[in-house]
């Protein structure tokens, strides 16, 4: 019996010093605010104890999120959720993103077409199309108001979309020039061979040179010219507006003229901006490209109205 | 022969907290870490007697405090008090079924936990809400009851190699 007392005595001697060793450490670090010989004690001692954290940790990861999965499948659920929701937004952000990225893209476009033919223009946007098999138009959202008429040529970013066929007080109907009642006077870049250029309608566009022998590749680009094969006898468009590249070169085969086919510049399906040529300005000088691919402010469609 | 039992003591306890750091470390459960220093203290405390459970507690809770980078000997008290307290306690339970001494262990863990949040708020330490400590304790003492089937067998194996060989003089 008084051996049991001793030994509870004893034990109880034990706890006392280890509460009171416990107070002293708890008073040390207190005291030292974070820079007592505990803290190195405890740095020295992580700075071993680290990398056998990290060694084990590589070995059991794959374990423990095997098993953590089984714990936090309820919360897992929802977090899918909520990241199932997050990527849909983001979806929708992005997706707007790209629609005003390649706006963007289409308005420089336009800019850098006006400013390099020094073309005085109006902004329009296309409010409706007519893509049936008699005629091939747009509907731009200007008219007589804005200063349109009949006959002025309307560009794109890429070239020539086509001319003024109608204006009303509020819209245009423009007529395509892949229409198969248009015809353009043209010219061939590289070469300077001239000819009329008429719509293919669905197909590429015909182009009809002047000159039966005309040396013409293809992949050749053609330009607006100042020439127009018409009573009028002149062209209503400004000269040098790219159109397309020729695609195909029939053989001569002795005719008086020599015929080519020419793919439009312009996609005119996803045509949403363009402009009303309403006047000739000055040209900009040719850039070097650096100086070309600058950025330059970018008008809202109806800025320069 | 105490170096050898000393540094057996300090290799468990860093292998508790090894695994209790990167095993356990991510298998939460409700978002809380599982306890297993201290579940070792109590299976410690419970197989070898309230001497061992003080020691065990006081080493790791030291051992705690300096890897983790906690306060300086807050562990260490209530490890020890609980390493203590499981062990003198050990006669009312020793020998009864092995779902009451789960149930010792995961309610000597909550005590612990809930004993860290009390010992801190007495000694200043902010950012301590009385409800998640609670919470935390709770969840912590589930998990010591799904660990202790597994542990407390081991921690015992362990804790007759502590025990100080009888000499017998003739």
């Amino acid at each position: 019996m008084l051996r049991l007392n001793e030994r509870t005595r004893r034990v109880r001697l034990l706890l006392v010093v280890l509460l009171l060793a416990s107070l002293a450490l708890v008073t040390i670090d207190f005291r030292s605010d974070g820079d007592g010989p505990l803290t190195r004690i405890g740095n020295a001692v992580a700075s071993v104890f680290g990398p056998l954290q990290d060694g084990l940790s590589s070995i059991t990861q794959p374990v423990g999120n095997f098993f953590a999965g089984f714990g936090q499948v309820g919360s897992l659920k929802d977090r899918v959720r909520a990241l199932q929701e997050e990527l849909a937004l983001l979806k929708q952000d992005q997706s707007r993103v790209l629609d005003v990225f390649a706006e963007n893209e289409r308005l420089r476009a336009l800019l850098d077409i006006k400013e390099r033919l020094g073309l005085k223009t109006t902004a329009a946007t296309v409010i409706g199309r007519d893509g049936s098999n008699f005629q091939q138009s747009i509907v731009i959202d200007i008219g007589t108001k804005e200063g349109v008429r009949k006959d002025m040529p309307v560009i794109g970013g890429e070239g020539l979309v086509g001319r003024v066929i109608q204006a009303s007080s509020s819209t245009s109907t423009v007529l395509l020039i892949v229409d198969p009642s248009s015809d353009v006077a043209v010219r061939v870049a590289e070469t300077g061979e001239v000819g009329v250029l008429a719509g293919g309608g669905r197909r590429d566009m015909r182009l009809t040179l002047l000159n039966p022998n005309a040396i013409v590749t293809a992949g050749d680009t053609v330009v607006t010219a100042s020439y127009r094969p018409t009573r009028s006898g002149s062209s209503v468009f400004p000269e040098a507006i790219p159109i397309g590249t020729i695609s195909r070169v029939d053989p001569p085969g002795g005719n008086v003229t020599r015929r080519a086919f020419v793919k439009p510049a312009v996609d005119f399906t996803t045509l949403d901006f363009v402009l009303v040529v309403t006047g000739v300005g000055t040209p900009r000088p040719v850039a070097s490209p650096a100086a070309s691919g600058s950025a330059s402010p970018v008008p809202s469609p109806g800025a320069s109205r | 022969m105490i170096g050898r039992r000393v540094l057996l003591l300090g290799l468990v306890m860093m292998t508790g907290l090894l695994l209790e750091t990167t095993l356990l470390g991510g298998m939460t459960l409700g978002g809380t870490q599982p306890e297993l220093v201290l579940l070792i203290v109590v299976a410690l405390g419970m197989a070898e007697g309230p001497a061992a459970g003080a020691v065990a507690g006081f080493v790791g809770g030291f051992a705690t405090d300096m890897l983790l980078d906690l306060p300086k000997g807050l562990s260490s008290l209530v490890f020890t008090s609980v390493g203590y307290a499981v062990g003198a306690l050990r006669e009312h339970y020793e020998g009864t079924s092995a779902w009451l001494t789960i149930i010792i262990a995961g309610l000597a863990t909550a005590a612990g936990v809930i004993g860290y949040g009390a010992v801190s708020v007495l000694f200043g330490l902010d950012g301590l809400v009385p409800v998640e400590v609670v919470r935390h304790a709770g969840l912590a003492a589930v998990y010591s009851m799904l660990l202790a089937p597994f542990v407390l067998p081991a921690v015992r194996r362990v804790g007759e190699r502590l025990r100080p060989r009888k000499v017998v003089r003739l």
